[in-house]
């Protein structure tokens, strides 16, 4: 098991259990947290997951997906240093990811 | 079993009515099979579970569709041209193509168009209030604002949009001869090749500069595969636009509550609003529902279990949106219309790699569309009954009549 802290930009926080190897996104989805969109379902092609990393858990994130760099130049919030896609983000056993969600998606 | 509580499909019937069928069906059962009036049998998915798996699973594919192997199963012969597109490729070929497209129109690029769309949404309604107290909004505000925004999102220059706007509305027009469509849609056709190759030569921040001068490692996108792209942004952006937004902003006027909570923080709630809009609002327009809807077919590669249904290796399946977005076990009183409901990832503008490409500028176009209306004119009220065309599939909003 793990964990994702999810903030929303108005600065309501929800953390759910993860089970090791789920993304990000997919937990989310799962349990309708606001702000993530995935329409492509986590096939890389939406850039509507698009989440800002607390700079402290980067690491646990793991590198860029091939291609994943290319899509978050392309999200409607500004990409920052800590910028992911969250359907890229699988989150690892013991693991707790702090995420913050970015104003839109679109 | 299914009986006649949960046959399927089923015909028109009153949408309260309607709803209760889909919820009572995906309780029953994740598939039906249904004979198709064109191609074989095929599955019909009603659970959100496994529209989501199918969507998601390349063992589902559409390539025997694309080699002419198989007729796409459908209530209607599929358009020979939409074969050749993005929509109906697989693997990683499809993956490469349809990112660049994708980085084409993307949030990004949308976001950009927001100020503009905004514009000419005041433009719109302006125009409604010069004329008086009343309007048809379908075709005052729902129809011309998708075809305006669109025309700049591609990049026609503002001289040539008059030009370009008549040709698209002519092309899509339901009372239009053949003749004049065809004649027509080839002028669009060509003064579209014409743009592309100005773009490849003289690039701007429009989606043609984008498609023309897309590139990964050593492929560009050739003429061939960019008019596919934009003539279906052109059909799928006008039409299917201008109803939801019809739809959502008769949803709301016959909803008070929901247009009162969305009233009370218009900006802060509109993209919820529009989720919902996109799952509900057709049920909640006052005109009767059918079932049986889909989205294009795909093919198993080979057996699959789908939540206790065997799907044979060759056998096709499709989505049945309005199903899925009402399936229980997913969406807690699915026939309610709430506009700040949590669980709202609605399937309307599909999912998965093949999901709608034109998803963000749909989503931006309903949520700006319907923020400046309101804004505008927050005392809007029906003026008399919603009218759809229901002999053409897109099931088009012809009247909303409104007053203010
Ligand atoms: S879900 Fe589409 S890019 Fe992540």
């Amino acid at each position: 098991m793990g964990s994702v802290v999810y903030t929303q930009p108005d600065g309501t926080v929800r953390e759910l259990e993860a089970e090791a190897g789920q993304s990000v996104m997919q937990l989310a989805t799962k349990n309708g947290v606001r702000g993530i969109l995935a329409q492509c379902g986590g096939t890389l092609s939406c850039a509507t997951c698009h989440v800002y990393v607390d700079e402290t858990d980067l690491a646990d994130c793991g590198p860029l997906a091939d291609f994943e760099d290319d899509m978050l130049d392309t999200t409607a919030a500004d990409r920052l240093d800590c910028s992911r896609l969250s359907c890229q983000v699988k989150v690892g056993e013991g693991q707790t990811i702090r995420v913050t969600i970015p104003p839109t998606q679109l | 079993m299914s009986d006649s509580l949960t046959e399927y499909p089923f015909d028109l019937r009153p949408a309260p009515e309607a709803v209760a069928h889909q919820q009572r069906i995906a309780v029953d059962r994740p598939l039906t099979r249904v004979a198709m009036q064109y191609g074989d049998e095929a599955w019909a998915i009603h659970r959100y579970g496994v529209a989501q798996q199918v969507l998601t699973d390349p063992r589902f594919v559409r390539g025997p569709f694309a080699r002419r192997e198989r007729t796409v199963p459908a209530a209607f012969e599929f358009p020979e041209f939409l074969l050749d597109t993005l929509q109906f490729a697989d693997g990683d070929e499809h993956k490469k193509l349809r990112r660049l497209v994708q980085v084409a129109i993307s949030p990004r690029r949308v976001q950009a168009l927001r100020e503009r769309t905004a514009e000419i949404a005041n433009e719109l309604i302006d125009d409604m209030i010069a004329k008086g107290d009343t309007a048809n909004l379908a075709e005052d505000y729902a129809t011309p604002l998708p075809i305006r925004v669109l025309s700049e999102f591609i990049g026609v220059p503002v001289e040539d949009q008059p030009k370009f706007i008549l040709w698209a509305t002519t092309v899509l027009s339901l009372d239009t001869p053949e003749d004049e469509v065809l004649a027509t849609g080839m002028e669009l056709y060509s003064y579209l090749l014409d743009l592309i190759a100005a773009r490849r030569e003289d690039p701007r921040e429009d989606l043609l500069s984008s498609l023309a001068n897309a590139r990964d490692k050593d492929d560009t996108l050739t003429d061939a595969e960019i008019m596919p792209i934009a003539m279906i942004l052109l059909v799928a952006g006008f039409d299917n636009t201008a109803g939801f937004l019809a739809a959502g902003v008769s949803a709301l006027l016959r909803n008070g509550d929901q247009r009162e909570r969305l009233l009370e923080d218009l900006d802060g709630r509109i993209a919820p609003a529009v989720e919902e809009i996109l799952r509900h609002a057709m049920f909640e327009v006052g005109s009767p529902m059918a079932g049986g809807m889909g989205t294009v077919a795909m093919v198993a590669t080979e057996d699959v279990d789908l939540d206790g249904v065997l799907v044979k290796a060759g056998e096709a399946v499709y989505v049945d949106p309005a199903s899925v977005n009402h399936d229980p076990a997913a969406f807690k009183d699915s026939q309610i219309f709430d506009i700040l409901r949590e669980d709202s990832p609605q399937m309307m503008l599909s999912y998965g790699i093949h999901s709608c490409l034109g998803a963000p500028l749909a989503r931006m176009e309903m949520q700006v569309g319907i923020a400046e209306l309101f804004r505008r004119l927050p005392t809007l009220r029906l003026n008399g009954e919603i009218v759809r065309n229901m002999h053409v599939l897109t099931i088009p909003v012809t009247d909303l009549p409104v007053a203010w």
